[in-house]
């Protein structure tokens, strides 16, 4: 077969390019890696819609402020330092010399100030949120960025990365209609890729960028983004090293567990610490039996998490607590002295709960008739589906199961609100701020707005929890304010919290060093290499 | 035979009737898109995992949603009749620039397929009609049988399984090796190699559909008098099946090819999900999940406009086959 001169060929001319350059750097040089990326973005605009597989390509292409590692804590990006005043309202930061946009244009401070106040604070779908403390930036040279708030905003300081908050180049952006740009789908930034190709349908086409402001960096010569809209060919192109990434929900989890065994196969569950996606079953807070907090807890107490973890997803996930994800302890926000519905007698405690309730079996050994939404974000969502049907059967309730397409779920749910019940998954993203509050605070109460408030539950106690820790500078004073909260959520329940998903990203053992932090695949992959 | 030029005027009198069918399709599939509940903000907003809600407004806006249904409908039909197809918001280009990108996969794969599965469903009915409840015949039948009955999406992973992750023989998907970026001949040599599972997935049930059609065909023509008295002339029984029996029997094979034209494309969304084939029937199967809907309608304005040409094309083959027919 001509097909085997090829490894020997590689083979010669990497030894005469270690003959050459010399550098250690110089064995890590080259390659091409194909990652699978699901579905094909709609736009390569991250600063506009920070999708999972916009995110995933344009986090090669542009850089952030800040880089973070897997305790959460920010390193440098384009900052090289940063320094924050005591009352938390003025960071300052000090940008890198030298860097250059792909089209060679300087990045300066200027660039900052651009893509914070006029790109990322108005089209970004949570910019107005991130950035709604920030009164001005100042730019008192070309690599100084001095952030004024009106008050403190702890959280912002986890929303910096390449793959939140993007930097663009303003001499190309300025006085044009940012949402509708000619670069859009061909994005210029100071990332270690260039992108240089887009094959509708096919692949998106992102080489080297040898400019690249970390010396000797990327060691990839290129990467091909790949569009494979059925998961079992996903899987097909994984296994023959067509393809040699997938993550998030790429590959499903069942496929998952079978590429595992082959020899040349890893898979790794690190790399989703600033998603901290929770699994969950939202209630409707507004109509009966749900406005009451009994039958919301008795819910909780009924799911058998460690049951639908082993058999509904291969034992990938951990059982939830509350509203924060446990992957927040790292930043101390997590608690976990908080109800615990995950009892071994859940089944019994529902029904007390329900009698409590009033909420009597009828002749017929009926409590009540609902019908339960299922979240439309693939299989293991239907067969928990199954499972919550035949729990609640156990508690005398009669579920029904509804099965939408995206769009019409999302109208049920955030807009009609015309629901009993419903699975449900949400990122916890960088901060509780940009993830959490959006789900309990009585402003977040907002129709036609998707992944807000839906269940329509609030306390003025929490709001305050809320309001205080968005502008809390103290770490320790913040985590006790969010250890009230959690406790406070999880005892009204207006959410019964599942399990915290484990998403696994598969890849092919040629390719070292993918994974290097807590936003995985949105990482820049500038310490990607292949080996040898 | 009809008078000359008639074949013209026959052509431009068929597409002048064509015109109120096609408006009346783009009205009502308009009508009919706009049924589904929730729009391409909700989807956005709900891939992005969070949005404001001044954010979700500015879209509605920006993309003409909070027009009322008849404004929007009125818009949109002034606009086809320009030809121009509008925006896709989502992918922030041109509508026709998107569905023109994709043409050419999806011409290729329908293309390859009909001329795979009428040749063979032609060729398998003639052997089959030959020697009929012979062994051949029954093999045959068989083949069809089941050939008929499996579902396309099965047969597809199927074929993956064997022919490219056991067998190593053909690529899992794609229409072309990522990452090798050929040119020239070795190209089209690319895609041919990466067309082989896709085409004979699609051709499949075709072959089964014709091969069946042809065998009856076949067996009806040569009860009719016009063989016996070929035979009664003394030609032999080759050159009777081949110039006489075949071309009247591949009339209906003919005419059924033209129908199916329609479902093929609809075939083609199954075919280019699995093998992600980059052409129309997925962008379509996306776009209606994405509510992309002026996508959507695009290209189910260019679908019209392919089946009715491609029945006006099959019309214009009969009179070459059968010189009786006339084009009225």
């Amino acid at each position: 077969m001509p097909r085997r001169r090829f490894p020997d060929l590689l083979t010669t001319a990497s030894l005469f390019l270690l003959v050459l350059a010399g550098p250690a750097w110089a064995q890590k040089q080259g390659g091409t890696l194909v990652m699978l990326v699901q579905p094909e973005p709609p736009t390569l605009a991250s600063y506009i819609n920070p999708s999972v597989p916009v995110g995933q390509v344009a986090a090669k292409v542009y850089d952030g402020l800040l880089e973070y590692d897997f305790n959460l804590k920010p390193i440098p990006g384009l900052a090289e330092s940063w320094t924050i005043a005591p009352d938390g309202k003025t960071i300052a930061f000090r940008l890198r010399k030298g860097v250059r946009f792909h089209d060679g244009k300087p990045l300066t401070s200027a660039d900052v100030k651009f893509s914070v106040l006029e790109v990322l604070r108005k089209v970004h779908p949570r910019g107005a949120l991130t950035f709604r403390h920030v009164t001005d930036i100042d730019i008192p040279d070309a690599y100084t960025a001095v952030f004024k708030l009106s008050a403190a905003a702890p959280y912002l300081m986890m929303a910096l990365s390449g793959y939140e908050s993007p930097i663009v180049p303003k001499h190309l952006f300025e006085g044009t209609d940012v949402r509708n740009h000619k670069n859009a789908n061909a994005p210029i930034g100071t990332g270690p890729f260039k992108f240089v190709d887009w094959r509708r349908g096919q692949y998106i086409r992102l080489d080297r960028n040898p400019d690249y402001w970390k010396k000797g960096r990327p060691y990839l010569e290129r990467i091909v983004a790949r569009f494979i809209a059925d998961s079992f060919t996903r899987t097909a192109a994984i296994e023959k090293g067509e393809a040699h990434l997938g993550g998030f929900a790429a590959i499903p989890w069942s496929d998952v567990r079978t590429l595992e065994k082959l020899p040349h196969i890893a898979v790794t569950t690190r790399g989703y610490e600033m998603s901290a996606p929770v699994g969950k079953l939202d209630m409707n807070t507004k109509r009966a039996p749900f406005d009451n907090q009994k039958v919301r807890q008795a819910i909780a107490y009924a799911i058998n998490r460690d049951f639908v973890i082993k058999n509904i997803w291969f034992g990938f996930g951990k059982p939830a607590t509350g509203p924060i994800s446990s992957s927040f302890a790292v930043a101390g926000l997590y608690s976990s002295e908080v109800r615990s519905y995950h009892v071994p007698n859940g089944i019994e405690m529902a029904n007390r709960l329900l009698d409590e309730a009033g909420l009597r079996r009828g002749a017929n050994g009926l409590r009540a008739e609902i019908v339960h939404d299922l979240t439309p974000y693939g299989e293991e969502w239907q067969r928990f589906g199954e499972y919550v049907q035949q729990t609640l059967q156990e508690l005398g309730i009669k579920a029904t199961l509804r099965y939408e397409d995206v769009p019409t779920w999302l109208k049920r749910i955030y807009t009609d609100y015309d629901y009993w019940i419903t699975s449900n998954w949400i990122q916890g993203l960088a901060d509780p701020v940009i993830g959490v509050h959006r789900l309990y605070h009585s402003k977040s109460i907002r129709q036609g707005t998707v992944y807000v408030n839906g269940t329509a539950w609030s306390s003025p106690r929490t709001d305050e929890l809320m309001d205080q820790a968005e502008v809390e500078p103290n770490p320790a004073k913040r985590a006790a304010l969010y250890k009230e909260f959690q406790k406070l959520i999880v005892e009204a329940s207006p959410i019964a919290f599942v399990h915290e998903l484990q998403f696994a990203t598969v890849y092919n053992k040629q390719f070292k060093d993918l994974i290097v932090g807590p936003l995985g695949i949105y990482g820049s992959f500038d310490q990607a290499h292949q080996a040898r | 035979m009809n008078e000359p030029g008639g074949r013209a005027g026959y052509a431009l009198r068929r597409v002048a009737q064509a015109v109120p069918v096609v408006f009346a399709i783009v009205v009502l599939n308009f009508g009919l898109l706009h049924l589904a509940p929730g729009d391409a903000v909700d989807v956005l907003a709900g891939e992005a995992g969070s949005a404001t809600p001044e954010y979700m407004r500015q879209l509605r806006d920006r993309f003409g949603l909070e027009q009322p249904f008849a404004v929007r409908l009125a818009l949109y039909v002034k606009n086809v009749l320009t030809f121009d197809l509008g925006f896709s918001f989502r992918h922030n280009m041109p509508v026709v620039q998107l569905i023109l990108a994709r043409t050419g996969p999806t011409l290729l794969l329908m293309g390859a397929t009909l001329v795979v599965s009428v040749t063979a469903g032609i060729a398998f009915g003639l052997v089959a009609a030959s020697r009929v409840h012979g062994w051949r015949d029954t093999l045959i039948s068989i083949l069809a049988l089941v050939g008929y009955a499996t579902p396309l999406f099965w047969v597809g992973l199927m074929l993956i399984v064997v022919f490219s992750l056991r067998l190593g023989w053909f690529p899992t998907s794609g229409m072309e090796t990522i990452g090798a970026f050929h040119e020239g001949w070795r190209r089209v040599v690319d895609i041919a190699h990466h067309l082989v599972l896709p085409v004979a997935t699609l051709s499949l049930f075709y072959v089964a559909l014709y091969t069946r059609l042809m065998r009856a065909a076949m067996l009806e023509q040569v009860g009719m008098d016009y063989v016996t008295t070929a035979r009664a002339k003394g030609l032999p029984e080759g050159r009777i099946t081949l110039t006489h029996v075949l071309r009247n029997a591949v009339l209906p094979v003919v005419t059924m090819a033209g129908v199916q034209v329609g479902s093929l494309l609809g075939g083609t969304v199954v075919v280019e999900s699995v093998y992600a084939w980059p052409g129309l029937g997925l962008l379509a199967f996306q776009a209606l999940f994405a509510r992309d809907l002026n996508l959507i309608m695009g290209i189910l304005f260019l679908s019209t406009c392919l089946v009715i040409v491609v029945n006006l094309a099959v019309d214009l083959v009969y009179t070459l086959l059968d010189p009786r027919i006339h084009l009225a």
